[in-house]
């Protein structure tokens, strides 16, 4: 099958190096200490942010760090059949595993002993690169919690099909059994915190995709940037400053 | 704010604040005597509630419904079923509520809230079966979570299933129904349905949940209002006014039958508003 045709489009009209329409909002769920939803193109995302509080389970305490816990589950109607189990089974228990150590990598948990952070993430719609959204999302949930962050952490993918680099894959380019490297990427400090990849890729071509995951990171933190710095202006209005 | 000094104790030395979290009854109690709560509303008056249909592409139908700040998403998706002996002619509708822990805090992983099953069951019997042998799955999540959990999550699905258009379908030649591609191309089998159609729904249901306390009934209440003041009914009308359900689990206070019917007298008055708003969006929906 044809995943770039010969003009140089992808099957949903993009460039190769195009990523898909990004929308974020903060704010979304009025109880959470600090929430966000984040869209890539259709794949949508919610994260709320419940912390630094009480430890709920005395035994897990710990004396000198905060404890992070990330939940993702995936809503019944989020794919295109309905998903029978949508949290527990194994791909959700990965992808929590994974949000939880890179999200663990950037907050500064030694400031905040024997309290817990929960991240919670829910897929409402997917369409390839949930990860990446998830962890976009939690991040600007983290930052509306007001929790302190030594840098954001920002999430993209990138594929190789037709022998191109493709940025930003979704459902059917993934499903294509081409390779999938997902990054998370710290910008100001310039470092890579997540790098996952399935399928084989030769070394030389691995360079190529993932720096190419890694401007796609850059976009998306400069777009979350700008999201943030309007969230502070509209703050600082309704203080009347 | 200056409280009245009723008894010279604490309350009036302390911040508002401070008082609303330590004496949360005596804060509503001085509200409810003048008529009126906390958020300026006055007993009767339910918060703004907003409906968005189409709100999850990937479904057949969707809707989110607020009310106030509590948020439902419901969606529903359609699949195939052979229908069962005793009714060759009913399809059937499965119901499930989800609380996800980024509703409320109070809300752990791993272990359901315990309003989860209640708003499950109340649901499926509320809601009736649809035409043709469909299996319609109606899951709800909760996004949101400040009291009235009953009241969105049922407009949530009351408006999916407005929403809802049931897919077009053709036998393929193994005798068995696939859903017709949408490309616009032609298609070799006969279409079974030529096009979406919407569910003719028969009545619609409303509700509206009050609070009772003492000799006054809140309507619509927040979630801090539920956990101080416990005693919940809840009545459903449809459309035409008639009574679908009641519902009241318990609770301190014992109604006599006038309270009742001050209740459903309130919750007429609800299914107008929300018949309106339903409406507003869904020709808001088609215009586009």
């Amino acid at each position: 099958m044809e995943y770039v045709n010969p003009e140089g489009l992808r099957l949903d009209g993009r460039r190769p190096m195009e990523m898909r329409q990004i929308r974020a909002e903060i704010g979304a769920v009025a109880k959470a200490d600090g929430s966000a939803v984040f869209e890539m193109g259709n794949t949508k995302v919610i994260a709320a942010v419940y912390g630094p509080r009480e430890v709920q389970n005395r035994s897990q305490q710990i004396s000198d760090k905060a404890l992070v816990r990330c939940e993702y589950s995936m809503a019944n109607f989020s794919t295109g059949d309905r998903m029978r189990k949508p949290k527990g089974d194994r791909r959700s228990t990965e992808i929590s595993l994974v949000i939880r150590q890179t999200m663990e990598a950037c907050i500064m948990t030694h400031l905040m002993p024997r309290s817990q952070i929960d991240i919670f993430v829910q897929v409402l719609q997917a369409d390839g690169g949930t990860r990446s959204a998830c962890i976009n999302a939690a991040t600007l949930a983290l930052a509306d919690a007001g929790i302190p962050l030594r840098d954001l952490v920002t999430s993209c993918s990138a594929g190789y099909l037709n022998s191109t680099p493709l940025l930003d894959l979704n459902y059917v380019e993934d499903s294509a059994g081409g390779p999938d490297v997902t990054v998370g990427f710290l910008p100001k400090l310039d470092k890579v915190t997540l790098l996952q990849m399935d399928s084989k890729l030769s070394i030389d071509l691995f360079e190529n995709v993932m720096q190419l995951a890694i401007e796609g990171c850059k976009a998306v933190a400069n777009y979350i940037r700008e999201i943030l710095l309007e969230n502070t202006k509209q703050l600082e209005y309704r203080r009347g400053l | 704010m200056g409280l009245p000094d009723a008894s010279g104790d604490l309350s009036s030395e302390m911040e508002v604040d401070a008082f609303r979290r330590l004496f949360p009854l005596r804060f509503y109690e001085r509200h409810l005597a003048e008529s009126i709560r906390p958020d300026g509303r006055p007993l009767g008056r339910a918060r703004d509630t907003t409906i968005a249909l189409g709100a999850v592409t990937s479904a057949d139908g969707s809707a989110l419904a607020k009310i106030g700040s509590t948020t439902m998403l419901a969606a529903v998706k359609m699949e195939v079923m052979t229908p069962s002996m005793e009714s060759p002619d009913e399809g059937c509708i499965a119901i499930d509520f989800h609380m996800p822990p980024i509703c409320s805090p109070i809300v752990r992983p791993g272990r359901p809230a315990e309003a989860a099953p209640v708003v499950s069951k109340q649901l499926s019997d509320t809601i009736s079966s649809g035409k043709a042998a469909w299996m319609a799955y109606l899951d709800i999540y909760c996004l949101d979570a400040d009291g009235a959990l009953f009241d969105a999550a049922l407009l949530s699905a009351v408006a999916a299933l407005f929403h809802l258009q049931i897919p077009a379908v053709s036998l393929n030649d193994d005798g068995k129904i696939v859903v017709s591609e949408e490309d616009g191309g032609k298609l070799e089998k006969e279409p079974v349905n030529k096009e979406k159609r919407k569910l003719t729904l028969r009545s619609i249901p409303f509700s509206l949940t009050c609070i009772l306390h003492k000799n006054y009934i809140l309507a619509d209440p927040t979630s801090e209002e539920e956990a101080i003041m416990e005693t919940l009914v809840t009545v459903v009308l449809d459309s035409s006014s008639q009574l679908i359900s009641l519902y009241k689990p318990g609770g301190a206070v014992l109604a006599y039958t006038s309270a009742v019917q001050d209740c459903i007298a309130l919750t007429r008055q609800r299914v107008r508003e929300l018949q309106k708003i339903l409406d507003e969006a869904n020709s808001g929906m088609e215009v586009d």
